[in-house]
């Protein structure tokens, strides 16, 4: 079942089939790596967008929820997108003000409208 | 196809009653240009047009993009065709170049996402639009809850608009130089160099999303199936960019008419290889979108028989993943690849630096460490907004200082990194 895994409560709120993530990116990163050990397959590549993960407070990505034996592609691409979080020595600045916050969280949900509607998984326009 | 590039080259900027070019120097009517871009509903009353020369103690930023102007002045088509002109094709002809001169546009969009452009000091250096003459353009949106699309396109229009109203209005000049360049059609390209290996272009695009997207003709490239293109038609504005992210890493619209890649190859053409032309594809979202897309492009190239292909990125991370795709893809079906990219290697380089790999990919060029970090002087003249480095890509909480220096990473630079190879930093073989 295709499902979406976010922490940008605004994109949640938007789709038939997600599932909130209170926390980090990595956070975010690392349940999806989970699913993937119990077989989901990823849908979206992990590093859409451009930034760096210092500038990115939101991470979402589209899953195949399933289970069964892991499948390679979305292990390797998980794997290296938690990598890519790990490697990076800066984390977020701890407090960002309410506009760049929203910013962000705009860019996330751009970033994903394309993919959702692909999946016919948007409710409506974030 | 034959283009001729008729070039004026313009080694300074003024204000004066009429737009026009004389002795290298470029004149524009602030008026003129100002009324030309405000007639866009879209953008607001508060716009500016300002100057900012090679060697001059000014910043710029934040930077959206960068157009070279440019018109036709002989054969089918307008510069900036499906978006400033009509859709036909273009590539052939005369096309008069203001070289030297650039338009910049600038003003808050997304507040992370533009780029710095220092005009002297260090952070000049890294960015080749410190040595070009700039016509920039301060934007702003009419309505500031505007939508964000609606805004990045009156952006973008207003950028292509002015470059193409400073060229036509030095129509009448004669050029300073002229450069001819000719493409043979596919079946006399196949066979008029027995003997050499037939070299394609893997053209990737930025395609993600707002603020990440690239037009051809006019059409979102995240649309198209991977597709043909001459290189002489990039160098009339076929291909526009709608992306400022990284600013480090960006193909500016500028380095797509100047795409040295193509010259590159152009110059070697007949030489040490055979060039075919460009296939043009993009860099989506979705792993079906991507395994699409590098399937086809790779199997438009080995319909065409080629030999080698040279494939540039654009962006990292999500695209990481469309280059190393092309890459085996293509070796897997005998053609040798060589990949242009930069590198996101952490502050003190010691990452790994893409997000993904293969084996095939043996061949690589890097631009640069985007994440290596500088510190730029603070400047006499800031055109657009300081505060923006603090949120800028590749800038932190504290970025700014309060002596107006600002601390970065070569992310925050605009074409610090670029991975067409268009920038004055590198190896010279000499």
């Amino acid at each position: 079942m295709l499902k979406l895994i976010t922490n940008n409560m605004n994109l949640y709120n938007t789709v038939r089939n997600g599932e909130f993530i209170d926390g980090s990116s990595l956070s975010v990163l690392i349940r999806v790596r989970s699913l993937v050990h119990l077989g989901s397959k990823i849908l979206t590549h992990p590093l859409c967008g451009n930034l760096r993960p210092n500038h990115q407070p939101f991470r979402s990505v589209i899953i195949d929820e399933k289970s069964g034996p892991a499948d390679l592609e979305s292990l390797s691409l998980i794997e290296d997108a938690v990598r890519v979080y790990q490697s990076c020595k800066l984390i977020m600045p701890e407090e960002i003000d309410e506009a760049t916050l929203k910013d962000y969280a705009y860019i996330d949900s751009e970033l994903m409208k394309e993919s959702l509607i692909q999946f016919s998984l948007l409710t409506h326009n974030p | 196809m034959k283009l001729e590039l008729h070039r004026l080259n313009v080694k300074s900027l003024k204000f004066a009653e009429k737009t026009g070019f004389a002795d290298g120097v470029l004149s524009v009517n602030k008026a003129e240009l100002l009324s030309l871009i405000a007639e866009d509903p879209l953008l607001g009353k508060n716009l500016d047009v300002d100057l900012a020369m090679p060697g001059e103690s000014v910043r710029i930023m934040p930077v959206k993009d960068v157009i070279e102007p440019r018109w036709k002045i002989e054969g089918k088509g307008q510069i900036f065709p499906g978006l400033l002109s009509d859709v036909e094709t273009v590539g052939e002809g005369k096309t008069l170049v203001l070289s030297g001169a650039a338009v910049l546009t600038a003003g808050k969009l997304v507040r992370f996402q533009e780029g710095i452009i220092d005009m002297s000091g260090p952070g000049a250096d890294y960015t080749p639009y410190s040595k070009t003459c700039n016509v920039v353009l301060v934007l702003e949106p009419s309505d500031p809850n505007m939508d964000k699309h609606d805004y990045e396109k009156a952006c973008r229009m207003a950028g292509l608009k002015a470059a193409a109203y400073l060229a036509k209005s030095c129509a009448d000049v004669k050029a300073d130089s002229v450069e001819v360049y000719e493409q043979a059609n596919i079946r006399e390209g196949m066979n008029n160099l027995p003997g050499l290996p037939k070299v394609g272009y893997l053209y990737m695009l930025q395609t993600q999303g707002l603020l990440h997207d690239t037009y051809l003709y006019g059409v979102d490239v995240k649309k198209i199936l991977p597709t043909f293109l001459s290189p002489l038609e990039v160098m009339d504005g076929a291909i526009v960019s709608g992306n400022c992210v990284s600013a480090c890493d960006k193909n500016s619209t500028y380095s797509h008419q100047n795409n040295p890649v193509i010259a590159d190859m152009l110059k070697r053409h007949g030489k040490d290889f055979n060039f075919i032309g460009c296939i043009v594809t993009n860099e989506n979202v979705t792993l079906a979108d991507k395994r699409r897309s590098s399937t086809y492009a790779t199997k438009l190239a080995a319909m065409l028989g080629l030999d080698g292909l040279v494939i540039t990125e654009e962006g990292f991370g999500n695209p990481d993943a469309d280059l190393i795709m092309n890459c085996w893809k293509a070796e897997r079906l005998g053609i040798k690849t060589a990949l242009l990219t930069d590198e996101y290697a952490g502050q003190d380089g010691a990452s790994q630096s893409l997000a993904d790999s293969c084996p095939e990919g043996d061949a690589c060029v890097t631009a640069g460490n985007a994440n290596e970090v500088i510190k730029l002087p603070a400047m006499k003249k800031v055109i657009g907004y300081a505060q923006e480095a603090d949120v800028i890509a590749g800038g932190w909480n504290g970025s700014l200082a309060d002596d107006g220096s600002i601390t970065v990473e070569l992310q925050a630079i605009t074409g610090s990194t670029s991975e067409l190879g268009y920038t004055k930093l590198g190896a010279y073989t000499l």
